[in-house]
This record gives structure tokens, sequence and C-alpha cells, in this order.
């Protein structure tokens, strides 16, 4: 358990990174943004392994591992670390186009695969912003993965107004009409066009084969000095214009994300529109939203001791809601 | 008290007393970022150190001349030159901006009274002639004292100009400039040992320079996939053999290095010798990855050896042996518990360089709390030191430093909580043949000589 806690936090940090790496100067850093995406390959595939009573993950016999979500890998035009394409092609005028990719292939053997390979699609471009989608891709799986869990585990209390659709709904950050949803609302944050994600019900996955490769490996408290990662100033992520596949839960859950730890986070919810599922209910009967809030607040304050040897069990639940949410 | 450091030649293995000498840079705690030191290099001579910044500035000092008249300023180093070497640019097609930051010096060997260098930020590497002028023409015929032309048909006799002493002036002169061959960020530059050629190596490939020639490169390393999704490692550095100018070697970022004979092929993507040291399984966590990329490889003078930088340590190869290194040194083991708040601050990406005294017998390099570190490689000992302003009376001795990484801390150690993980030494350079080195410690360079000297 308190590997995955380590997990949850790792993969938020990773994601915040990624983000930041797209507007830094000098450009993406290649050799950077290759160890965190190893990084945030082994956060997940720990996150990912042994389901822990309370968190998603099955709600569905043989739940799902990976969220499949069919086309979320066409999430962008040809991904991958690519170099920059001939002057010719203009490609890379600003466009934070996503197109990278995660280098690695998940462990976990996809079955009746409607979608390409989440990692694998196609040739890079420029080397610019890719890792976010790719991160972003990583995240979809994860999620469609709770997404299929919840529609199994009811609607949670907590009402949110937002959000109607279907799974795989996909928050358009640049307000590009869903292939799918008409209810999605649009965010006026503009990030730049990604390519609609088409929903549809995510095929369901085999659970995970990946053992737990890593242990987490025991931290003391992070030095006092160390600041929160990326601290980029918090942009509240805009709960009610996220829809939330699955239903009303996604509202409750953006509640969580707002006192989220990590301001990455939160950021990355934005930035990256993923859809909330907000199936993480942190426990079965879900409803806890209001104590998450409140937890979520604690736990942001001393971010040092989340790397710390003893799982503080409070933290599951603001790390599940932040996983989710992506 | 006795500190490590072989030294250079002269003292070899003995314990040396090593002491404050001078510090460049201002004393402001407000660091401006441009001030910041990305590399230190003393030429091949020692004669003049270079320190360039992420101002794109390079600045040149030199070792005055012994003077029995102040013999207190023995042999220090004073600015002989500043230029700007390298200017922000955009990259308008790509829309990034390309940092003027100055990656790397490298001093040409002296072939004549001018002095070269290059240097490189990510993109362009440029070559630079730093020349004196203490002379000036008096009495031209074509134009007259303040440089404006004559017109000729005004000359009605002619004369010899005749050579004046002026104040001695530096100048620095980009003679070639090296561009448009990089996709990826350029991190290393090494000139060859045959004194023409030179190679640049950024992420995924590495390029063949001749000096003279700016409008063609050769690519003799390339390991980017033909299917980015499947890049699992790229090269952290490189570096030409300092003897045999067909050998150069490169490290990754999954803690190998590949030793390339260019005598082989023409594109050197089949190493010639494999280096790499077995993981330890007992330590993987999921900063392995991180914490075992190479950061620095260096040649030892004699070309027998060769020494890498990872995260945690300091490693020193024999060419002869690719299975392991024969030694391991560890820089500051008591951070590995504190990987994940490192990777959190992205200290953990920080990239610390090493370097060889002048016979090979000790090794240098840097660490957290403005610290750095020596392994005598001769007595087998240690010693950590700090770079620091309260240290800097003139002469002063440099005490030696403990960090105490857990339990009871003695007086006059530091604990690990309190090391402050801003001021970071990465860049350190070693006199070629005498006990000094060069210390960067942010904005600030320390110079440090030992006593004997």
């Amino acid at each position: 358990m308190e590997f995955k806690l380590e997990a949850h936090r790792i993969v938020s940090i990773s994601l915040g990174k990624i983000y930041n790496s797209r507007v830094q100067r000098g450009g993406i850093k290649l050799h950077k943004n290759l160890l965190v995406s190893l990084v945030l390959r082994s956060a997940r595939q720990v996150y990912l392994s042994d389901p822990c009573p309370g968190l998603y993950l099955t709600g569905h016999p043989g739940a799902p591992a990976l969220p499949q979500q069919p086309g979320e890998s066409v999430a962008g035009p040809p991904a991958g670390w690519g170099e920059p394409p001939p002057p010719a092609a203009c490609a890379a005028w600003p466009e934070p186009e996503p197109q990278m990719e995660l280098p690695a292939v998940p462990e976990v053997p996809r079955e009746g695969d409607a979608e390409p390979a989440a990692t694998v699609t196609g040739a890079g471009d420029t080397l610019q912003g890719g890792e976010a989608e790719a991160a972003e891709a990583a995240w979809r799986r994860v999620e469609g993965l709770r997404e299929t869990a919840v529609g199994g585990a009811g609607v949670p209390a907590g009402g949110s107004d937002v959000f109607p659709q279907g799974p795989g709904a996909a928050r358009r950050p640049c307000g590009c009409p869903p292939g799918d949803e008409d209810k999605m609302s649009a965010s006026p944050r503009v990030d730049g066009c990604r390519t609609p994600r088409p929903a549809g019900p995510e095929p369901p996955v085999p659970p995970p084969v990946c053992p737990r490769k890593r242990g987490a490996e025991g931290v003391g408290g992070g030095p006092a000095d160390c600041p929160a990662p990326g601290s980029t100033p918090l942009k509240k992520p805009r709960r009610n214009s996220e829809e939330q596949p699955g239903g009303a839960a996604a509202g409750a859950a953006a509640e969580e994300e707002e006192e989220m730890e990590t301001g990455n986070v939160a950021n990355l919810i934005s930035i990256f529109g993923s859809s909330f599922s907000g199936l993480l209910r942190k426990s079965p009967g879900g409803g806890r939203e209001e104590a998450e809030g409140e937890k979520s607040g604690p736990e942001a304050a001393e971010p040092g001791q989340i790397c710390c040897d003893k799982p503080v069990l409070r933290d599951i639940n603001s790390w599940s809601t932040a996983i989710v949410a992506f | 008290m006795a500190g490590a450091g072989g030294g250079g030649c002269p003292a070899g293995g003995n314990d040396l007393q090593w002491c404050f000498s001078q510090v460049k840079g201002a004393v402001d705690e407000d660091v401006a970022e441009a001030d910041v030191i990305s590399t230190v290099e003393f030429s091949h001579s020692g004669d003049l150190l270079a320190t360039g910044d992420k101002g794109g500035r390079v600045v040149i000092f030199q070792r005055e001349q012994e003077n029995k008249s102040r013999p207190h300023s023995r042999g220090e180093y004073n600015v002989y030159s500043t230029f700007q070497s390298h200017e922000p640019e955009f990259d308008y097609l790509k829309s990034l901006e390309i940092e003027e930051k100055i990656n790397k010096i490298r001093w040409l060997p002296r072939q004549s009274a001018a002095r070269f260098l290059l240097s490189t930020n990510d993109k362009t590497i440029k070559l630079w002639k730093i020349s004196e002028r203490d002379k000036r023409a008096e009495g031209c015929n074509l134009q007259d004292e303040d440089g404006r032309l004559r017109d000729p048909s005004s000359v009605t006799a002619l004369r010899v100009p005749i050579l004046k002493p002026m104040d001695l002036m530096v100048e620095a002169n980009p003679r070639r400039i090296f561009a448009n061959a990089h996709t990826y960020h350029i991190n290393s530059i090494s000139v060859n040992s045959d004194h023409e050629t030179y190679l640049s190596a950024d992420d995924l490939r590495i390029n063949l320079w001749h000096l003279e020639i700016t409008d063609r490169s050769f690519n003799i390393v390339d390991i980017k996939p033909a299917n980015m999704e499947e890049l699992t490692e790229v090269i952290t550095a490189a570096e030409f053999h300092p003897h045999q100018c067909n050998v150069l070697v490169y490290s990754s970022s999954k803690g190998t290095i590949r030793l390339c004979d260019m005598r082989s092929s023409a594109l050197c993507d089949r190493h010639s010798k494999f280096f790499e040291e077995p993981e330890d399984p007992s330590s993987r966590s999921f900063f392995s990855e991180i914490i075992s990329s190479v950061s620095d490889v260096k040649f030892s003078h004699s070309g027998r050896y060769m020494m890498t930088r990872d995260y945690l340590s300091v490693k020193v190869w024999d060419l002869n042996m690719e299975s392991r290194p024969v030694e391991t040194h560890q820089v500051h083991e008591y951070l590995r518990s504190k990987l994940c708040s490192l990777y959190e601050n992205d200290c953990i990406f920080d990239k610390f360089e090493c370097c060889w005294n002048g016979c090979d017998s000790a090794i240098m390099t840097g660490s957290y709390n403005n610290f750095f570190r020596m392994f005598d490689r001769t007595t087998w000992r240690d010693v950590t030191l700090e770079a620091s302003r309260e240290n800097s009376k003139p002469r002063a001795s440099l005490k030696p430093r403990r960090v105490c990484a857990g339990g009871k801390r003695k007086k006059d150690e530091v604990s690990v909580d309190s090391l402050d993980f801003s001021k970071k030494i990465l860049h350190t350079a070693w006199h070629p043949a005498e006990n000094i080195i060069a210390v960067a410690a942010t904005n600030n360079l320390y110079i440090f000589q030992d006593k004997a000297n």
C-alpha cells in the first residue's frame, strides 16, 4: 500500500515535470524527459499492480487493468520523440500538439485491443510538448479502468452539476467539439487543439500481469528545503466544466482536486483535460468527498511527508483522486 | 590536518593541505541567473582558466607571473579577457528558444602566440581566437591616426610605419562558427589529439568536425531509433582519447559507456568496447535509472583509465576491463534515502562533472551545500571540502567537512537535512600540472591551492 502511495505521488510529480518542460526555456530536454518518463512508467506499474481495497479497479470481475479507450492513443498526430520536421513542413509552429508518447511499452498485454497500443503512435515530429500527451495517454489508461469500475460502483453521493457523458469523454481544452459528446463543456483554456478522442465503451482489459517490480524506496522525510516540484501557480481546475464519464462522481472528485497536494496535479488536470472519472471513490461506499476535501488540505501542507516511509492512510483518498483525475 | 588529494605531479600522493587562494564573482546574495557559471576549464599549460556562464559569456583568467617584488600574489589568476560568446536565439521553425548558456569550453593546444578555444551552447559551436595586441602602427600612409582613410591622391610621400607599444589589449574573435549540425542539445565537445578535428555530441548523435571546415561535419555515432517510441537511452557525454586519435568514448543515460574506434567503420554505431556494471538488485527503486545515468566521462591523462560520474558515485574504469569499474567512490551516499525529494525538487537531474589531477593520482567532483569531494587513489583517502565565503581568508586552510547521515550529529558535522541543495558544485577543474583547483559555486569561482604551492 505504501508503494502505491508513493507511486501516486511520483506519478503526479512526474506529470508536472513533463508539463513544465513544455514551457521551459531552451526547448524540451530529451534526456530529462526520458528519465521522467521512465520514472512515470515504473510508478504507474506499481500503481496498477495489485488492487487495493477501497480503490477503484475491480468493479468488474476480471477487472480491467488498463483502460482501453478506443482511439485514445490516436490522441494526436503521430507521436514520438522525433526531431523537428523539415522546414517545409511548418508543423512546428507553436502547437502544443502533443506529439510524444511514452517510449516504453507497458508490460500489461492488451487483448482485444481496439486501440492502437497507446505507446505506439507513429513517427515523431517536433520535440515539443509531446511528453504531455504521453503522460496523458498513460493516464487515460488508468482512467478508463476507473471509469468502468465506477460504472459498476454506482453513483456516488456528491452530485456534480456537470457531467453528463459517457465514458471516454474527453475534455477539449480548446473547445473543439468532441466527436461524440455534445455536452462537453469547453474549457476556455486554450491549450491547443487535441484530436478528439472518440468515446466508446472500453473493452475490458485483462488484469495486469506485471508483478510489482520495484519496491518503494524508503525515503526519509524530505529535506526541509526541498520546494514542491514544479511550483507553477495553481490554477484551480475548472471543476464545473469537466465532464465526467460515468456520472456524478466527478464533481466530488473535482472538489478534492482543489486541495490537491501537488499544484501540478491541478494544473495537469486543467491542461490535459483528462476526463474525470471521479470513479476513484476512495471507498467502495463513496460519499467521502467532503472528508477527502478536508484531508487533502493538511496533506497539501506537507508534501515532504508523502515521501516518507510510513504511508499515511488518509493520503490514499487524495491520491486516488489525483490519479483518477487524469 | 591532512587533506586528501594526491595533487599534481610534484606532490603525488602526499597529504595536502588545501588553502583558499581567490574567489571571483559577485558577493550578492541575489544571484542573477545569467551569472551562474556553467563550465570551467584550464588551458593545457594551466596559465589560462576559462569559465562560461548561463548568460553566454566567457571569462578568461590568466595566471600572473611570479613576481619577486610581490611575493604574495604569486600565481594569482586575474581577468584576462571577457567576451560574449553566444547570444540567445530563436528558432522560428520550431518555435524554440535556444539558450545562450555555455555548455562546454575546450581549449585547443597552443600552436602560436594566440590562444584558441571552442565554446558551445545547445546548438552552435564557436572557435574563438584570443590574441594580444600590445603594439600599434603609427605613421600609416593610407589612413591617418584616427583611422580615417586618406585620399590616395593626397599622398605625396611614403613612409614606413613604426610600431609603438600600447597598453595590452586582449581581443577575442570568432574564427569559425559550426552551426546547424545538431537537432538535439549539445552536451559535449572534445578536441582530438590530432589537433585538427573535434567531436560534438548531442542526445542522440555525435559529429566529427574539422576545425577548418564549418559547412560540413561527419556523423560518427547515431543512436536515434527508427521509431522514436523505442527510445530508451540518450548520449550524455563524449570524449576523445587523449593519445589515440581514433578512439572515443560516450556515456549513456543507462549508465553504460561505449568505446568506439573510428578505424573500424565510418559510422561507429557498433562499439568496440562496452562498459557496464551490473546493477545491484537490492538497491532498486523508482529512481534507479535516473541515478545510474552518467553525467560526465573523462579519460585519465595517461589514457589508460576513464572516470564516470553518476548521481551518487564516481567510478574509475580500466579500459581493458569492461565488466566493472576498478574503483567506485561514493560521493554522497547519504542522499540515497532522499531520492524522492530530490526528484521532486529536480536536484536528481543535476549533472555533476568530475576531473583528474595532473598525474591521475586523485580525482575530484562536486556535491551540494557547496561541498566538493576529492579522492586520492593511491592512499584511498577522501576528503570533503567547502567553497564558501566564510573560509575566504587568504591562504586560509580548508577544514574537512563531514556530513552526518543519521543518528547523533557530532560537533562540526552537518546533518543531511540542513544541506542547502541550491548550492551545488557541478563544475570543477584541476590544473594540469600543479595542485591548483578551480571550483564553480553558482556564480562564484573559487581557486584553491595547496600550501606548498
